[in-house]
């Protein structure tokens, strides 16, 4: 099973990772929001081993006391890894926007929380000159399961090549509470979500059909051969196809001989 | 001899802050009595230099900072990578190596085979080199490769034909694989191959690889050196920049081929007659 993961040696490079890239772009200190479930945990945690705790601040962001539960979580994680928290109600300023621009439509009303805690991290990042660390998996990264400019922005993003199922895996090895490594993982978009119950498919059964398709790249009938059922994959195919935008910038509209994006190509650590 | 591997992280597109590395690193290799000191793959301008490349290329005859590193090899030998831009063939930029020693450029190797699939573009920005052939030095007969040139055996035996004492590798392979134990997986495959090539050739065998990370792609490190018949005589550190130095007795090359007959009974017509009928075939 190739999702096996060494999670001592994957430790060892994204901690280097994560040194080498803020050193390359001037910061000592690095921020991310911290909800409490396992992959901002996990995340927190190779901060405080790549840049020391005191180092590294975790911005707790809950919409009023609709997530009392994650909040105490991401507490208690902040405690056990001696890294700076700060909490930050993002009710006003949301109550604020659907005062004026009601709906009762729970994906915009998530998705609108997602970038109101973005704009919180990007403004922190400045007062705090601190690069924002991702929390994005390869799993959510490849079906779409993210805010685009909500969750999915960052300075840098660690963790992004490693399945939800090796998350967990490297979460046990940084000692990450059994608790969070075992709670249903939810985007908080609203109360009561979970990422499985939405995506319609275990993160176990996910990460094996993306696995196949991703790294073997096995097409759908194979798959069907290999046992998985052929509606599945066909959904879950759909919902990498269907995401592509979430993982580019925007097409620019080509006119000269050398266009940004097109033919002016630079490496992003240039000079670096 | 004493050769000398000098596993660093240049800084992408910044040549005159890797010169210094190359000086400092040069008089360490002075201080600790090397004879050889081995820069890896593009150690003078860093590896992802996409447009870059033209903006960092330099003709070593002619440039000045270039120049630098050769009038500093007085009395010790230094393999280099750089981006090369001769003034002959102006706007082609070679991936390349060079040879110095003691104050002279012995040879110049430019990259033939250039990876460009995946996470790899080198031909999309670089021009291709066309040749591998040995050339003397003060410590025998030397081929150079540059890494992904190795992966492609016939060039080793190029090299070996050629009549090499020691194989030469300078490389900038980014680690890919986790799934192991202490390294990339993809480091073994370095490994492997160098050690076979040490059984095939009875020559030395030394690689250099570069560490750091560009773009989120870590560089894994690990050179290492083999002697003649599979002899495992030093290896860096995965990951982490490292100086190593290591004494080479150049006898074991004759010790090696007295008691592996390969050398002697290579055939390289019979080779060439072959792979003649290979391409006619493929052509046809």
């Amino acid at each position: 099973m190739s999702l096996k993961i060494n999670p001592v040696f994957v430790e060892k490079v994204l901690t280097r990772f994560i040194c080498d890239e803020l050193a390359k772009f001037g910061f000592r200190k690095g921020i991310l929001g911290l909800s409490g479930g396992l992959d901002s945990s996990v995340c927190a945690a190779l901060a405080a081993r790549a840049l020391g705790p005191r180092n590294v601040l975790g911005l707790i962001m809950p919409y009023g006391d609709a997530f009392a539960a994650e909040v105490r979580d991401a507490e208690k994680v902040g405690r056990i890894l001696g890294i700076g928290t700060r909490t930050i109600d993002i009710a006003p300023q949301v109550d604020a926007y659907f005062a004026a621009h009601p709906t009762r439509n729970r994906v915009l009303r998530g998705n609108k929380m997602a970038r109101e805690r973005m704009s919180i991290l990007y403004d922190y990042s400045a007062r705090e000159k601190a690069l924002i660390l991702g929390t994005s998996n390869k799993t959510e990264l490849l079906i779409g399961y993210g805010t685009i400019h909500g969750d999915m922005a960052s300075g840098i993003n660690p963790m992004g090549d490693l399945y939800k199922t090796q998350v967990r895996e490297l979460g046990r090895h940084l000692a990450i509470p059994a608790s969070i490594i075992r709670k249903a993982p939810t985007a908080g978009l609203w109360s009561g979500q979970t990422d499985e119950q939405e995506i319609g498919l275990s993160y176990g059964e996910l990460d094996r059909i993306l696995e196949n398709i991703v790294e073997k790249r096995k097409s759908g009938p194979e798959l069907a051969k290999a046992g998985f059922k052929p509606g599945t994959v066909r959904r879950v195919m759909e919902m990498i196809r269907n995401s592509e935008f979430k993982r580019k910038l925007p097409p620019i509209a080509k006119l000269s001989p050398r266009s940004v994006g097109h033919d002016f190509l630079y490496p992003y650590d240039w000079g670096r | 001899m004493k050769i000398a591997l000098a596993q660093i992280a240049p800084r992408l597109g910044d040549v005159g802050r890797n010169l210094e590395l190359h000086l400092e690193v040069m008089a360490r290799a002075r201080r600790e009595k090397a004879d050889l000191v081995v820069f890896p793959e593009l150690s003078l301008t860093g590896y992802t230099l996409k447009d870059l490349a033209g903006d960092v290329a330099l003709d070593p005859a002619t440039d000045p900072r270039f120049g630098k590193i050769t009038a500093r090899s007085r009395g010790l030998s230094v393999v280099v990578g750089f981006m090369e831009e001769s003034a002959a063939e102006q706007g082609l930029f070679y991936n390349s190596a060079a040879f110095i020693a003691d104050g002279k450029i012995l040879h110049v190797h430019r990259k033939v085979f250039l990876p460009t699939n995946g996470m790899f573009e080198e031909a999309k920005f670089y021009a291709q080199g066309r040749d591998f052939r040995v050339f003397p030095t003060p410590f025998g007969k030397v081929g150079l490769m540059i890494c992904r040139d190795f992966l492609h055996y016939g060039a080793s035996y190029v090299l070996y034909a050629g009549g090499a004492d020691m194989i030469i590798v300078i490389s900038a392979a980014p680690g890919r694989g986790v799934a192991g134990g202490e390294a990339f997986e993809t480091s073994r495959m370095w490994e492997l191959m160098g050690e076979a090539v040490s059984y095939f050739s009875t020559a030395f065998f030394a690689y250099a690889n570069r560490v750091g990370i560009e773009d989120g792609v870590s560089f894994a490190g690990g050179s290492f050196i083999y002697g003649p018949g599979g002899h495992l005589l030093a290896r860096a550190a995965y990951l982490d920049s490292e100086f190593l130095v290591r004494r080479l007795d150049l006898t074991a090359v004759r010790e090696a081929r007295t008691r592996w007959l390969f050398k002697r009974d290579e055939k390289p017509d019979i080779i060439l007659r072959s792979l003649e009928r290979v391409v006619r075939v493929a052509e046809d």
